[in-house]
């Protein structure tokens, strides 16, 4: 167990260290964000009173995006010289290397959202109301589709189209996610409905428990397939 | 196996007949949708069938990634499997999203709502849909197949929760089995075998994509031979 979590700390620094070293994936997913949320202002700031009702949806399919550019990306550094083979056959289990490619792509992806969210609230003037369930959505939904897309990401590494296959694959298991997120985040920013967004969050807790135990289940089935 | 999906294929042919002969002769008009209503004997089938075929394509995933290692050749039956039914689950997927919406513009006057079971139905449709892009644009490798397996066993559980998150906005979807819709005998018996028939014909198309299938790696595996000894 120690030394699990101890080979689980080097994976996940290692690939820290790389990325705060040539800072290719933020740099270029924090942009590709950008230029989303300034598209989206362009698309439907046309009556900005109607700003709280598209806020939240923008929020997302921004967040869903961006993270999807990135996480194309993941595995390059593992294809080169095929160091995914060799770190499959040093003593580390495929779980654990699962595990820490997922806390490394969710450390890229919340990083790279904190400006976005930020131009989001102030170009759409949005008031968060309830900062607890808007940042708790947000973490929960970002673990999910890390799970979801870190596992196709490796599973789609050597494939030809995987730029286009990885969204085409993970999206469809993502709208449970996405929905209960929207609908968190529009409550969280005062969306005049009487509801709790407690049941929402408890759903997004159950998505992440579910498919976290399948995905690690299924990583390590599939890679050595 | 062959020999098999032809005898489902004729089985199924007279099904569809006997279904056809009870759904538009047999069966009464129903009081309120008029004819439009015996869409629905098809269009239930349809359904049901398309969340079967989703399960055993689900279920051959597990058996896939299960096997792999151990017994390649029920590796690669399951692998048939799995590409058979989610060729057919796009069919009948198909045919449920066609005659869904026509009934509902009559019933509901519109074409379409986010309502649970249509959504659910274009969701696995498009699970179908993207697991038969992965086959086809992936490669053709274990790589491939084990990705193929994975989409479909979590498409179960994705399922399963995007039926519940919808579900908790409410739907108009008429519960016509659950209260007891079908008064009339008739009407019953024009159910049952419209659901027998379209379940064969799929089910027949599922074995004979089988046989498809494996006759094709066959001969893959043939030309490979042949291709190794010309040297």
């Amino acid at each position: 167990m120690r030394e699990a979590w101890r080979s689980f700390r080097a994976l996940v620094g290692k690939d820290l260290r790389v990325e705060f070293r040539t800072r290719d994936v933020l740099y270029t997913t924090g942009l590709f964000a950008l230029m989303l949320v300034v598209i989206f202002s362009f698309a439907f700031l046309s009556d900005p009173s109607k700003a709280r009702d598209y806020g939240p949806g923008i929020i997302w399919v921004t967040v869903l995006l961006a993270t999807t550019v990135g996480q194309n990306r993941l595995f390059d550094r593992e294809r080169e010289n095929d160091c995914l083979w060799a770190l499959l056959l040093s003593p580390v289990s495929p779980e654990v290397l699962f595990l820490a490619k997922v806390t490394a792509q969710l450390a890229f992806a919340l990083l790279m959202q904190v400006p976005t969210l930020g131009l989001i609230v102030l170009f759409f003037d949005l008031r968060v109301v309830d900062p607890a369930s808007f940042f708790g959505a947000l973490l929960l939904g970002n673990l999910a589709l890390g799970l979801v897309g870190t596992l196709f990401s490796a599973m789609l590494m050597n494939s030809r189209m995987k730029e286009v296959l990885l969204p085409l694959v993970t999206y469809p298991l993502l709208v449970p996610v996405l929905i209960a997120g929207v609908k968190v985040t529009a409550l969280a920013l005062g969306a005049p409905v009487a509801e709790d967004p407690g049941g929402w969050l408890r759903f997004l807790v159950g998505f992440d428990m579910i498919f976290g135990v399948v995905t690690v289940l299924l990583f390590g089935r599939m890679i050595r397939a | 196996m062959e020999r098999a999906g032809y005898g489902l294929t004729l089985a199924a042919m007279g099904a569809v007949m006997a279904a056809l002969y009870l759904v538009f002769f047999v069966a009464p008009l129903e009081a309120t949708l008029g004819i439009s209503q015996k869409i629905f004997y098809f269009h239930v089938g349809s359904a049901i069938h398309m969340m079967v075929a989703f399960g055993v394509c689900a279920l051959a995933g597990v058996t896939y990634l299960v096997s792999i290692r151990g017994a390649p050749g029920v590796a690669d039956w399951a692998d048939a499997v799995g590409v058979a039914t989610a060729e057919v689950g796009v069919m009948l997927g198909a045919v449920v999203l066609v005659t869904g919406p026509l009934w509902a513009r009559k019933a509901w006057g519109t074409w379409w709502t986010w309502e649970p079971r249509l959504t659910l139905s274009l969701m696995v449709f498009l699970l179908f849909l993207a697991y038969l892009a992965l086959r086809s644009f992936a490669g053709e490798d274990r790589f491939a197949r084990a990705v193929g397996s994975g989409l479909a066993i979590l498409g179960l559980p994705a399922i399963y929760l995007i039926h519940y998150a919808v579900e908790r906005w409410g739907g108009a979807h008429p519960q016509v089995i659950y209260k007891g819709g079908l008064q009339q005998p008739e009407m019953r018996l024009a159910f049952g075998v419209s659901v027998l028939a379209v379940g064969l014909t799929a089910w027949a198309l599922v074995v004979l994509r089988m046989s498809l299938e494996r006759q094709r790696r066959d001969l893959d595996r043939l030309f490979l031979e042949a291709d190794r000894r010309m040297g």
